[in-house]
């Protein structure tokens, strides 16, 4: 495990320093700290439109943060050829990709920790304690979702180019939130078999992204999730169990690769 | 001896995506390289040298052939503790300095904090860049850059060394530097797997040598077997007689005046007492006499010609 964490600690330190993650990240925060001067625009709403603001602004910029750093995270290192200096150590292909991957979500931990914490500073003291409360469920749903999208972007990096990989990557987190339209496609009734299966395999197949957005219920507390805990166990196993598979089988491919 | 790497029947073949055809970079290399030698792999760029070396380390994966390293087969993670690789034109990661580069390095082995520290120091005095390890590696030059490449490799104290060009880019004292580095590592007993295309370097540090060319070994050997001596350079002064010269001439010896001194080629070591015989008995004096040997860069270009030529 030692040669996972030095990978991982290596990879937090690169992304951080990577001006393209401190520009998304440093544009999340001067949207979210500047956030209560859109207030104007619904006077009577001011706490539903920070908060609708910021956490869209946090999902936006992790996103992106994801993505860019995902797709680069191993391509980076063959291009470069630092993966020769670190592969011809007792290193094994699977520590590498788990090291990448573990500083892919450290990374995204701290990129959501931060700006959590300074949109938080923004909205505590509007809101009462059981609504700054959820804002952190939010945040944890946020982390869990990138976490897919990070493994996603790993599982396509290995045998896709960062270009064609970005595009992917994107375009499955897209159809991935619409996980109500796929079901809908799935299960509807004047749908065709062969729409019924599209449906069918991309709802099934692709993550689903959806269910990780629960900015709703943060920003109507009138509106509940029933049976909240299982809601989070259910998705956070999923989110597991999803990632787990990805990364198996971007190791089984990875270990086949020359680089 | 013992055998350091063991290679039996490598091949490597690669598709050439613009001609659609496959290309065999290794042609069936058979290899053997000892314990505690310095082995010299040369061959022209485009040889095989980086493939065969890749493949030694389990970054590219044969299509035909075995190979061994310690007895154990390649891309057996356990050997890799034994072993380090300097990459030809090491590129690392330049966010981080060269004492944090290092650290990572060693963290890979699993070193313990207490003494990665005084490991990296150490290196870090090795290779002469003490005073830039807290540099980030985006301000080093390309030969502390080689520096650094060789100090990662010795992180682990490595019984076996592959430096592809270690001396690549280097200037003329840093390649003395380097030179007596890899001497002493023979020294300590270790084994030195050492691709250049700096043939005096070779010829200096070597103990057996390789000539590999479009994929196909050539040549590999002793240097002493490779490069025979025979031929003798005799200065003599003194020997002016037309009558003498004649008598050296008909021993065998090609002679030119310079400079009121005869110089002799001898081409054998056979009739070198006679020469001297003669010279001596006509009250001649030897100034020097040093046996001559075809150089490795000399049987390097002749070799790669007459291959060329067929």
């Amino acid at each position: 495990m030692t040669a996972v964490t030095a990978i991982a600690y290596n990879t937090v330190r690169e992304a951080l320093s990577r001006r393209v993650v401190l520009l998304f990240l440093f544009g999340a925060l001067v949207l979210i700290i500047l956030s209560p001067l859109f207030s104007f625009l619904s006077p009577r709403e001011e706490l539903t439109l920070l908060k609708s603001l910021g956490l869209g602004v946090i999902q936006l910029a992790s996103m992106f943060i994801c993505i860019v750093m995902g797709i680069s995270l191993i391509p980076a290192e063959i291009e470069r050829r630092t993966i020769y200096t670190v592969l011809s150590k007792p290193v094994q292909r699977y520590e590498f990709v788990l090291g990448k991957f573990l500083g892919g979500i450290l990374t995204m931990l701290f990129n959501i920790l931060f700006m959590g914490i300074v949109f938080f500073a923004v909205v505590a003291w509007r809101a009462t304690p059981k609504q700054a409360l959820d804002l952190w469920k939010g945040f944890m749903m946020i982390f869990f979702q990138m976490s897919i999208l990070v493994s996603l972007a790993i599982f396509f990096s290995v045998f896709l180019t960062p270009f064609v990989n970005f595009f992917m990557s994107l375009g499955v987190y897209i159809v991935g939130t619409l996980s109500s339209v796929t079901e809908s496609l799935m299960k509807g009734e004047n749908r065709t078999v062969i729409q019924k299966g599209i449906g069918a395999v991309l709802h099934y197949l692709l993550p689903q992204f959806g269910n990780f957005n629960i900015q709703n219920k943060i920003i109507h507390p009138e509106t509940r999730i029933i049976n909240e805990g299982v809601y989070y166990i259910q998705n956070i196993g999923y989110a597991i169990l999803y990632i787990a598979v990805l990364l198996i089988i971007a190791v089984i491919i990875f270990d086949r690769r020359e680089v | 001896m013992e055998s350091a790497i063991k290679i039996e029947g490598l091949t490597k073949e690669y598709l050439n995506r613009t001609t659609g055809k496959m290309v065999r970079a290794v042609d069936d290399l058979h290899l053997e390289v000892y314990r505690g030698e310095i082995f010299g792999f040369l061959g022209p760029n485009g040889a095989g040298k980086t493939t065969t070396i890749k493949m030694l380390l389990g970054l590219i994966f044969p299509t035909k052939g075995d190979a061994w390293i310690f007895g154990k087969p390649i891309g057996d993670v356990g050997v890799k503790r034994q072993i380090a690789y300097l990459p030809e034109s090491p590129y690392f990661y330049e966010y981080l300095t060269g004492r944090q580069v290092l650290d990572f390095y060693a963290r890979l082995f699993g070193i313990p904090a207490s003494e990665r520290k005084k490991k990296v120091d150490a290196l870090l005095d090795t290779v002469g860049l003490s005073r830039d390890g807290d540099k980030t590696l985006r301000n080093y030059s390309k030969g502390m850059l080689q520096r650094i490449g060789i100090a990662q490799a010795l992180i682990n104290d490595p019984e076996l060394l592959f430096m592809d060009e270690p001396t690549s880019g280097l200037d003329p004292m840093a390649r003395i530097e380097i030179r007596d580095l890899i001497i002493r590592l023979k020294q300590q007993g270790k084994t030195v797997f050492l691709s250049s295309h700096q043939l005096l370097e070779v010829e200096l540090i070597c103990d057996r040598v390789s000539i590999l060319n479009r994929g196909k070994l050539l040549k590999a050997g002793k240097l002493d077997e490779l490069l025979p001596s025979g031929r003798v350079e005799i200065v003599a002064e003194n020997v002016s007689d037309d009558g003498v010269i004649a008598k050296i001439r008909d021993a065998g010896g090609i002679v030119q005046r310079q400079d009121g001194r005869i110089v002799v080629q001898q081409p054998d070591d056979a009739s070198v007492n006679r020469v001297v015989d003669i010279i001596r008995s006509a009250n001649g004096t030897i100034r020097s006499l040093i046996p001559q040997r075809r150089t490795l860069e000399e049987l390097f270009v002749s070799t790669i010609e007459e291959v060329e030529k067929k």
